[in-house]
């Protein structure tokens, strides 16, 4: 169970549990028997019978397509049709070939396409349950406000361990009550570095909420990566100065 | 040119545009890009379990199987949800005017999580006509949404940004719940240490 390392507004901290609070529709599909059917993933064709590799084979495509009229050479009779179970994600190069040592890049773009900066692939720890606390930051936003000004696309509930954590918990989400606000929550020494679940995950920004309903909690942590906004028009680049 | 999304809000129809708002259009993306040691470019493939059959983009497909390992047609299947009855399926929004009475709270809000927004908007002045007006006043309208129809309406929200804009925020609600003392949550418990597993040298 994930974790998350957090203090309060008196500086105390403490390691409590992160609870996912997604619901899905549980779907089953039934046959005409009745009978519960299963979705698979087949093969249909592997890369030593793609358009490439016919190319290759038989030099231009009007010779493709002779060759597809008078036989079956995009058909592997072994494989075409087999279920796939326990695959795995490999890389290859232009000739089709297994790629085993692959550098990563990252381009960055702005937001009409035109590229910012090209480095090495960065893969960001996760910083929730490090050794340093998440730290109160005391800056507040109204609900209502942070409603019209951000959107929040996941959330994770935070779950008392022992008796000990759920004073803690409780208190807090007494605190944001009083408060009827949710809280900025900042990772870093200085609580602005954004909130990383998992190794090479997107780094969101955090907004705690908390109620409270007589002895009962419930503190949720609001994710979000993407302000309600307007994205401004860009012109096309004949009109730019 | 775009189907419009039209409301129904008092006595008149109010159709939109809608232009989807994501962080690529306002923030610029990131793209990976995978180099062998020559510089050339990498596409990520599949290796299937035998070890050396490699499948491409666009090489794989889904089906549906019945327990005897015969292929159904999506199309004569029916869907049922945990309880055993059959689901049935919604119409998309853009059939019929979505009817404005429903209103959430700030908590029904926050209570979902917002996977798609778009940007809505109209003909003449935004600014113009009582929906605006309501709008403008802070009520959040809720309604169910199917882009396309389907098994299940996700929630949608329409309501104003703090820029003044009209935006459709949909979603899907969650199982947010309050918390007694004793449902803690039930961290992972260590196995006990057996001191002769380390002595153990059979490790094929």
């Amino acid at each position: 169970m994930p974790e998350i390392n957090i203090a309060n507004s008196a500086g105390r901290d403490a390691l409590v549990a992160l609870e996912s609070v997604r619901s899905t529709l549980k779907v089953r599909w039934l046959d005409e028997q009745g009978r519960q059917v299963e979705s698979a993933r087949l093969l249909k064709g592997a890369v030593d019978r793609d358009l490439d590799a016919l190319l290759a084979r038989y030099g231009e495509l009007p010779s493709v397509g002779k060759a597809l009229l008078e036989g079956d050479p995009e058909v592997d009779l072994e494989n075409t049709g087999r279920l796939l179970r326990h695959t795995s994600r490999v890389y290859v190069d232009g000739d089709r070939q297994i790629v085993h040592k692959v550098h990563f890049w990252e381009i960055v773009r702005n937001p009409d396409g035109s590229q910012r900066e090209r480095r090495p692939r960065r893969m960001l720890d996760p910083n929730l349950a490090g050794e340093q606390p998440l730290r109160w930051s005391g800056v507040y936003i109204r609900r209502d406000q942070a409603c019209r000004k951000f959107v929040f696309s996941s959330k994770v509930q935070l779950r008392h361990t022992n008796g000990l954590t759920y004073d803690f918990l409780y208190g807090m989400a007494k605190e944001l009550e009083r408060n009827d606000c949710l809280m900025l929550l900042g990772a870093g020494a200085k609580s602005k570095e954004p909130l990383i679940l998992r190794r090479g995950g997107s780094p969101y920004r955090g907004f705690l909420e908390g109620r409270t309903q007589g002895d009962t909690y419930s503190l949720v942590l609001h994710f979000s990566d993407l302000e309600l906004k307007a994205p401004q028009e860009t012109p096309p680049p004949e009109a730019a100065p | 040119m775009a189907k419009p999304l039209v409301f129904q809000f008092g006595d008149c129809d109010w159709p939109f545009t809608m232009n989807k708002v994501d962080r690529s259009r306002l923030y610029g993306y990131k793209e990976v890009e995978a180099l062998d040691d020559h510089g050339r470019r990498c596409e990520l493939a599949t290796l299937t379990a035998d070890g050396r059959t490699v499948v491409g983009r666009g090489g794989t497909a889904f089906g549906q199987i019945a327990p005897d390992g015969t292929w159904r047609d999506k199309g004569q299947l029916r869907p049922i949800d945990v309880d055993g009855n059959e689901i049935q399926s919604v119409p998309s929004s853009f059939g019929a005017p979505i009817k404005l009475f429903d209103v959430a709270t700030v908590d029904e809000y926050l209570k979902h999580n917002i996977r798609l927004v778009y940007q809505m908007s109209r003909e003449g002045d935004p600014a113009d006509g009582d929906l605006a007006a309501e709008l403008a006043r802070g009520t959040i309208f809720k309604f169910p949404y199917s882009y396309r129809g389907g098994l299940e309406a996700d929630a949608g929200f329409l309501l104003q940004g703090d820029d003044g804009n009209t935006f459709l925020a949909v979603g899907n609600p969650t199982k947010v719940e309050f918390i007694g003392l004793r449902e803690m949550a039930v961290l992972e418990e260590e196995g006990e240490f057996d001191e002769t597993e380390l002595m153990d040298f059979d490790m094929i």
